[in-house]
């Protein structure tokens, strides 16, 4: 993935943390610098009218109080130039605010290219959290210095997922998806971490709906991801590709379909006539072309690859040494979030794709298997 | 009850003790209350006030057709798919009676300012007649399509009887709590392992369709079937359950349906209720050309009920 | 019954006929047609809603000295009350409470109308009113209800505690209520207005009042509409909200804040309307930019219908329309600066009495301008992220919904109270009163800024495991219950001097203040039909006619020096 590992080196948690104030808490995200900047330039703002407003106006209390019964107070009645001065400068003093808040919502909705994605569900009264390769928590981790990406979906009612230390908040909708991304440079020492609160009211427990954040550095989050997703490790082997296999596949699923029809990436099925994606790459006279060139070119005894297994793991783990001819290099790498165990579990639904339907959803073996 | 009688005395207002009366006119105009100065001018305000009323009233139908614009936005097929089973024919004559009514109420204001109470007397039956003819042919569409379950929300994909419930092989689960049906218990109970078996995490596919209904993809071959074997089974038209081209969601136009032309039956209804009082009242000579508010008050109101469903009426029967 | 005849010559001469001793008895009352005691009927059961909705907030914040749990309240209990707290407040107690309440007692007579248009609609929508809160009451024996004053679906409409159909049927039955009286008040103000009573010799209250009943015609229906859909959805599950059955939620939420936006202007208005009132008769002066404020009125009454999206910059509506909002929001704000620039020019070379009602309006242009200014960083896109559903909204717009509308209400209250009950009460425990309240207003409220933009959300029955942050948190708690406290203590201080004032307070003259409006023209308090001949309107701002009365106690009008002098200055 693309990542600013030469910024990563160079900025220490100091830097890309703004301290706690009398208003703000710290900002961790790239975000807090400029929405803290807008939210500071409109409080110096806000304190100079306030004060102007007050001042004024105890100085008129004091300096025009009625003396004794005295009513007839003498003044003008009207000023147009007065009241078109006070109208066109907030006029232009608000413009100019608006248009500060709009450049930084913009790049508050713009997410970076390939972000990390993270797929958060929400429900009376959890989160759940599921990073690519199928490992969940409760609590939101995080790698540093990477922009992330988080899709979220509810189960019953609103919510609404927010980072107070990312300036960060978006609801999470029933029915429908919502995004936010973040990156937060700093990783969290050990013990420390951000809240994430849940913002929109959603029934009893909503004040208990709160979790941690860990920014973790790079090679932390790697390990702990993987870690996190050996809940492969319990599935006996036979069991692989028909249990795993299509937990797995969800995430593949949004480029690659099953059944041929054309989408993002090449079709596991069987989609240009060289069958479906395990016989156009296991049989020697295959018409499937990669680099513009047969795939029996690539695989087989003293080429590139021994076995079409060792192609087929590299294409997941660096798919862009070779393209399968009329594909770009659309796809992110899955390095270190896929462990050995997980790409034989893909591998082998690759190998069984007639046991499964075309959702990805296991069927059974076929008759007489 | 001293008060009541002394207030009547005074015109209808409940109001007394004025010894202001200048040019006379409270006086010579029983009709009057005490806090207008003119007979025009009480006039001018009930109008106002009338025009005021419909204005909360065109912007109460207002949001639902708003409401309206939204649903057949995101589910275009829906709308024109469930509009066939509305009755154009009923719909027509409905509409008919109910410009026919408006034109009557027109003529009866106008007999009002004319002093011409048997014209007014009978414009008013005449309109009544519409009101009430337009709910009682209303009253058949409805039951005709309760008959057949065109309903609102779950009761939509019962199936009516036996017969057809066999045709509906791919029976819809009873959800009596659709959204607690799929509440996960709690995900972090969950861990890891144990949704080992599960569908691909996060299906974008399923993100529309309504936890009601035909449960998922269904071949079109076998609904074919069904719908010619249930066209065989003497049923006038395909129920909707095994019409091989029913949108997901359909039950959302039955939803809006009812709601929209439901509130406007209810108005048409109060309708009735306003207009058979007037007729009470001209009948008895209330109404002449100073005082003929009441008519003319009630009269717009009738016409905006009319209009609402001028646009009803296209908006449902003909879109398909 | 016999005192219901009670007759104006059965009356001793040195008390002058009244509205109040023009008929006896309590049937008298309950099938009055007089649109100043229906004011009179509305501002008490107001009050007493306002009782009620303050003790729920009491309650909540004395659970927020504690961050864990309580035994004493449950987080049921807790959710329940706060969205007692806000439904009351909000339907029961804010938006009826200037137009309704103090609006219907002074409308026709600051006009010089002898009622309003329609006094039957009018006692109608006060026991509209009553049938509202009475469904209020029934929704609690049913069980309560818990889903915030916003109704948000799906939480509304598929769970949610027993009550919350009667609660929905209540506020639909208040929306009726509210819109009558906007009727009644805009047919009023057009057709009612006495010769000499153009448009801008209206007093600026009028125009408040006026584009206050715009939008409770315009606006309400909305309303009623959205939440009779969400009785029919809960009821009927029939899949317009409820995203289960292929409904929206967001869509929901687009039609409750295009009612609820122009809501808070329902609620707001009629508050600038008698700031203005207030800071012109107690300065003496001719106010200042009269046009110019009046056309304010107008034009937040326009734009408070095109903001409604910028409470839902986070819903999941598309950014394009979060610009929009967010552009169209600031144009709410010129007009709102307007009116205070112009007040502060009416202070100038003012002859300016400090009574209590005049400690309250300087309290509102000080709360209002906090509450204001603060509306700014939740109207720009990137600050609200933050701020959005913290307790920095809470305290924005406590300061404008409490410390604007409902300060100025029972400003005005100080302000009129004399001449709707025709005595005097105690000044200097006025001033007592309104110290306390605003002292303990902003203890409560400020602290809540702080809470907010570090990242407290709203609604939250504990936050004990906010780690980090519970002490800071519980502190500003702390501060902002102790405030509550000084502030109920205010409020106490003044019903007590208040009640005490009619039974033992001096008599009012006919001009306690000096103004120059219809309204101190009759005599305090007004009689039955308020005027006996058509008064002779002159510039209801122009003071030159205005004289001290030392045998009345009171201020005097000389009529005719006042409509010669009106003459000459238009």
């Amino acid at each position: 993935m693309l990542m600013q590992s030469g910024a990563d080196a160079a900025l220490t948690p100091s830097d890309a943390v703004t301290p706690k104030t009398f208003w703000l808490p710290q900002g961790a995200s790239t975000i807090a610098p400029e929405s803290d900047w807008i939210f500071n330039y409109i409080n110096y703002i806000n304190y100079f009218f306030f004060f102007l407003v007050i001042g004024i106006m105890l100085y008129f209390v004091v300096k025009y109080r009625q003396k004794g019964r005295e009513v007839y107070a003498r003044g003008p009645a009207h000023n147009t130039v007065l009241e078109l001065t006070w109208t066109i400068i907030p006029t232009i003093i608000v413009v100019v605010i608006f248009f500060m808040g709009f450049k930084g919502f913009v790049s508050m909705k713009t997410v970076p290219q390939n972000a990390y994605q993270i797929d958060v569900t929400a429900s009376q009264w959890a989160w759940s959290f599921k990073y690519p390769n199928g490992a969940t928590s409760d609590d939101l981790y995080v790698p540093a210095g990477k922009p992330v990406k988080l899709v979220m979906r509810s189960q019953d009612v609103l919510h609404s997922l927010f980072i107070p230390d990312f300036r960060v908040k978006q609801d999470v909708v029933p029915g429908r998806y919502t995004t936010l991304w973040f990156q937060a440079d700093a990783p969290n020492a050990d013990g420390d971490f951000h809240m994430l609160f849940c913002t929109e009211f959603c029934g009893k427990d909503h004040s208990r709906m709160n979790r941690h954040v860990y920014v973790l550095n790079d090679m932390d989050f790697d390990a702990w991801v993987v870690e996190q997703g050996r809940w492969l490790d319990a599935i006996p082997e036979e069991e692989l590709y028909s249990k795993a296999g299509p937990k797995l596949f969800g995430r593949c699923a949004s480029c690659h379909t099953l059944d041929g029809k054309p989408s993002t990436g090449p079709s596991w099925g069987n989609y240009d006539g060289s069958g479906d994606i395990w016989a156009r790459t296991s049989s020697p006279d295959s018409t499937h072309k990669v680099d513009g060139k047969s795939i029996s070119e690539l695989i087989g005894q003293g080429k590139e690859f021994e076995t079409p297994e060792g192609y087929l793991r590299q294409s997941i783990l660096i798919p862009g040494k070779h393209l399968v001819d009329g594909f770009g290099n659309a796809m992110p790498t899955f390095q270190g979030q896929l462990s050995d165990k997980a790409i034989d579990a893909l591998i082998g639904m690759m190998k069984h794709l007639d046991e499964f339907d075309a959702k990805g959803k296991w069927i059974g073996k076929p008759e007489g298997k | 009850m001293s008060h009541a009688t002394h207030a009547d005395s005074h015109g209808h207002d409940g109001h007394d003790g004025h010894g202001h009366d200048p040019h006379g006119l409270h006086a010579k105009y029983p009709f009057l209350a005490h806090h207008f100065d003119t007979p025009n001018q009480q006039f001018e305000s009930g109008k106002l006030g009338m025009w005021a009323f419909l204005a909360t009233e065109v912007l109460f139908f207002g949001a639902l057709f708003v409401m309206y614009a939204v649903m057949r936005f995101t589910d275009p097929e829906v709308f024109s798919f469930a509009s066939r089973y509305l009755d154009t024919i009923l719909g027509g004559i409905n509409t008919c009676v109910l410009i026919l009514s408006s034109l009557t109420m027109a003529i009866g204001v106008r007999a009002a300012q004319t002093n011409k109470k048997g014209l007014l007397v009978t414009c008013l039956a005449l309109t009544l007649a519409g009101a009430i003819g337009f709910l009682v042919i209303k009253y058949f569409e409805y039951t005709h399509k309760f008959h057949l379950n065109l309903k609102w929300g779950e009761a939509f994909y019962q199936p009516v009887d036996e017969a057809e419930a066999q045709l509906v092989k791919t029976e819809p689960a009873p959800v009596a709590n659709p959204v607690l049906a799929i509440a996960s218990p709690n995900p972090s109970a969950g861990a890891a392992g144990a949704e080992l078996v599960s569908l691909p995490p996060v299906d974008r596919t399923a993100i529309a369709a309504p936890k009601a209904g035909p449960d998922g993809v269904v071949s079109i071959e076998s609904l074919k079937e069904k719908a010619a074997a249930a066209a065989s089974h003497a049923h006038e038209e395909i129920p909707h359950l095994v019409d091989p081209g029913l949108p997901p969601n359909t039950h959302r136009f039955f939803a809006i349906y009812y709601i929209m032309t439901g509130l406007h039956g209810i108005h048409v209804l109060i309708g009735v209720g306003v207009i058979g009082w007037l007729l009470v009242m001209a009948m008895r000579g209330r109404f002449n050309s100073n005082y003929y508010a009441p008519v003319d008050f009630v009269g717009l109101y009738w016409h905006v009920v009319d209009l609402v469903w001028i646009f009803l009426f296209p908006l449902f029967y003909l879109i398909h | 019954m016999t005192t219901l005849d009670a007759r104006p010559d059965a009356i001793p001469a040195e008390a002058p006929d009244n509205y109040l001793t023009f008929r006896r008895g309590v049937l008298s009352w309950i099938f009055t047609l007089d649109h100043k005691r229906i004011g009179v009927m509305y501002l008490f059961a107001v009050l007493a809603s306002f009782f009620v909705g303050g003790v729920m907030a009491l309650l909540v914040r004395t659970k927020l000295l504690f961050p864990g749990e309580v035994e004493w309240m449950t987080a049921e209990q807790y959710n329940k009350a706060f969205t007692l707290h806000g439904a009351i407040m909000v339907f029961l107690v804010i938006i009826p409470s200037i137009p309704a309440a103090l609006g219907n007692f002074i409308l026709p007579v600051m006009l010089g109308a002898k009622d309003v248009a329609f006094p039957r609609l009018n006692l109608f929508s006060f026991y509209l009113w009553l049938l509202g809160a009475a469904c209020a009451v029934w929704s609690l024996l049913a069980g309560g209800f818990d889903t915030g004053w916003t109704f948000y679906t799906p939480y509304s409409s598929q769970f949610g505690a027993g009550g919350t159909i009667p609660v929905l049927i209540g506020v639909f039955i208040l929306g009726f209520s509210s819109i009558f009286t906007g009727i009644n008040f805009v047919v009023t103000i057009h057709k009612l207005r006495p010769p000499g009573m153009t448009w801008f010799r209206m007093p600026l209250f009028l125009w408040a009042l006026y584009a206050t009943a715009l939008i409770q015609v315009l606006a309400t229906p909305v309303l009623g509409i959205t939440l009779a859909l969400l009785v029919v959805e809960r009821l009927f599950n029939i899949g317009i909200f409820n995203p289960s059955m292929g409904g929206d939620p967001v869509l929901f939420q687009h039609f409750f804040w295009f009612y609820s936006h122009p809501a808070v202007y329902i609620m707001i208005l009629p508050g600038m309307g008698i700031i203005s009132e207030i800071i012109a008769v107690h300065s003496h002066r001719h106010i200042f930019g009269q046009k110019f404020i009046a056309f304010s009125s107008i034009a937040i009454a326009i734009f408070s219908f095109l903001v409604w999206g910028h409470h839902m910059f986070t819903s999941g509506q598309s950014p394009l329309m979060n610009v929009l909002f967010s552009a169209i929001t600031f144009s709410v704000a010129i007009p709102s600066a307007v009116k205070v620039f112009n007040w502060l020019a009416t202070l100038y070379k003012g002859s300016i009495s400090l009574n209590t009602a005049m400690w309250y309006g300087l309290a509102f242009i000080f709360l209002f301008t906090i509450g204001g200014l603060t509306g700014i960083p939740l109207a720009v896109l990137s600050t609200d992220i933050h701020l959005h559903d913290t307790y920095f909204v809470v305290a924005h717009f406590h300061y404008v919904m409490m410390g604007s509308a409902l300060i100025a209400m029972i400003g005005g209250l100080h302000h009129w109270w004399p001449k709707m009950f025709g005595v005097m009460f105690n000044e200097t425990w006025g001033k007592i009163g309104c110290a306390l309240v605003f002292v303990g207003f902003n203890l409560t409220f400020f602290t809540q800024f702080m809470l907010g933009s570090q990242g407290m959300p709203r609604r939250y029955y504990s936050y004990d495991q906010i780690e980090g942050m519970a002490e800071a948190f519980k502190m500003y708690h702390h501060i902002s219950t102790g405030g509550s406290y000084i502030m109920a203590l205010g409020f106490v201080i003044t019903g007590i001097y208040l009640i005490h004032s009619l039974v033992a307070g001096r008599k009012a003259p006919a001009n306690p203040w000096g103004g120059a409006s219809l309204e101190w023209q009759c005599s305090s308090p007004p009689p039955h039909d308020n005027f006996s001949t058509t008064p002779a309107v002159g510039d209801c701002y122009d003071f030159s006619a205005v004289r001290w009365d030392e045998s009345k106690q009171g201020y005097v009008v000389d009529t005719e020096a006042h409509i010669a002098a009106s003459g000459k200055g238009h």
